[in-house]
């Protein structure tokens, strides 16, 4: 099988690896795995408290080259975004970027999963309650 | 055809090996090549398609893991479909996803995958790192023993499935189905885990 041009970018120069202050108040953390492979992808959020907006995004994954691809994408989308627009995004805008073949689609799954788990910890951390940004969402 | 309809089995999970052992060598000589080199065509198709069913089913029925993997797609278990439905569930709800493996084991593959790859920095660079190299020897124990674990637990979940199989239990089926899929996550993990320090290690 081959990598689209896009995740063998992504994997070559994968965009915002690294790691963000854990124990901060503004960073929010998600870790997430996908058992079906055993990957394992961290994605951070550092959140600007007056205007929720992402201000910067990290992430570190072991596993294969469209995991990496996905949560590099997922971190270069978030930044700029306010909490409720980078809780929009989908697994299946990634898959269509990055031009994912069907056995990969679980890697999209993974990054999607590791957003939302970034922005609940952060909201948990932040006292943000989960339903309210439904609601702003609608 | 299923593969163990294919042995005349019923769908349990405790198997005897050594019996279906037996069984294979005995069809697979039924089904040699050669003893369709002067049968129609068409025979020595129908023949070959045989025996690589023969083939595919014992490989997949002799092997514990393999077995109930299998076991678990016949009932209906897609694994990636249930991610995927619980990804799209969060995000319909707000709420976080449940994730399947306990946090605290993402926690551990995460810092041990961090040890391992700065093992693997400091092997490119020619380096041994002896504190580095210890407590991945201590973490390959660890895992060592959690697979080990993970299969006497495993064994135990066939014979939960095996009597609700000679039962009829089918909720007892089905509470042994759902603990299998757990259990066999966790052990993907661990399965990496010790294969990829062993692989740092050298060993």
């Amino acid at each position: 099988m081959a990598y689209s041009d896009k995740v063998v970018d992504h994997y070559n120069h994968p965009r915002n690896v690294g790691t963000l202050d854990k124990s901060a108040a503004e960073v929010g953390t998600g870790l997430v795995g996908a058992p079906e492979c055993g990957d394992v992808m961290r994605l951070q959020i550092r959140v600007n408290p007056e205007t929720n907006v992402i201000e910067d995004a990290k992430f570190k994954t072991f596993g294969c080259g469209s995991a990496i691809a996905s949560s590099s994408l997922a971190t270069e989308w978030v930044k700029g975004k306010t909490i409720d627009e980078a809780m929009a995004i989908t697994n299946t805008d990634i898959v269509k970027e990055l031009a994912l073949p069907p056995v990969k689609i679980h890697c999209s799954v993974l990054a999607e999963d590791a957003i939302r788990a970034a922005i609940g910890d952060w909201k948990k951390k932040n006292n943000v309650a989960e339903t309210a940004t439904v609601a702003a969402a609608h | 055809m299923d593969y163990f309809s294919f042995f005349n089995l019923p769908r349990r999970l405790a198997l005897d090996v050594v019996a279906l052992e037996k069984q294979f060598y005995v069809l697979s000589r039924k089904l040699h090549p050669d003893r369709f080199a002067s049968k129609p065509v068409a025979e020595q198709e129908a023949a070959l398609a045989e025996s690589s069913l023969l083939n595919d089913a014992y490989r997949t029925l002799k092997d514990p893991i393999a077995r109930t993997q299998y076991l678990l797609r016949l009932e209906g278990v897609e694994l990636e479909e249930q991610s995927k439905a619980a990804t799209d569930a969060a995000r319909a709800t707000g709420e976080q996803k449940k994730q399947i493996v306990p946090p605290e084991l993402l926690e551990e593959v995460f810092e041990l995958n961090m040890q391992l790859q700065e093992m693997r920095a400091a092997n490119k660079m020619g380096e041994d790192e002896p504190e580095l190299r210890r407590d991945l020897m201590t973490a390959k124990d660890t895992f060592d023993a959690k697979m080990v674990e993970t299969q006497a637990e495993l064994e135990g979940l066939w014979s939960v499935w095996d009597s609700g199989v000679d039962a009829g239990d089918e909720a007892a089926k089905s509470r042994a189905k759902d603990a299998m899929v757990v259990l066999l996550n966790k052990r993907s993990y661990l399965r990496n885990l010790v294969r990829d320090v062993n692989e740092a290690l050298g060993v």
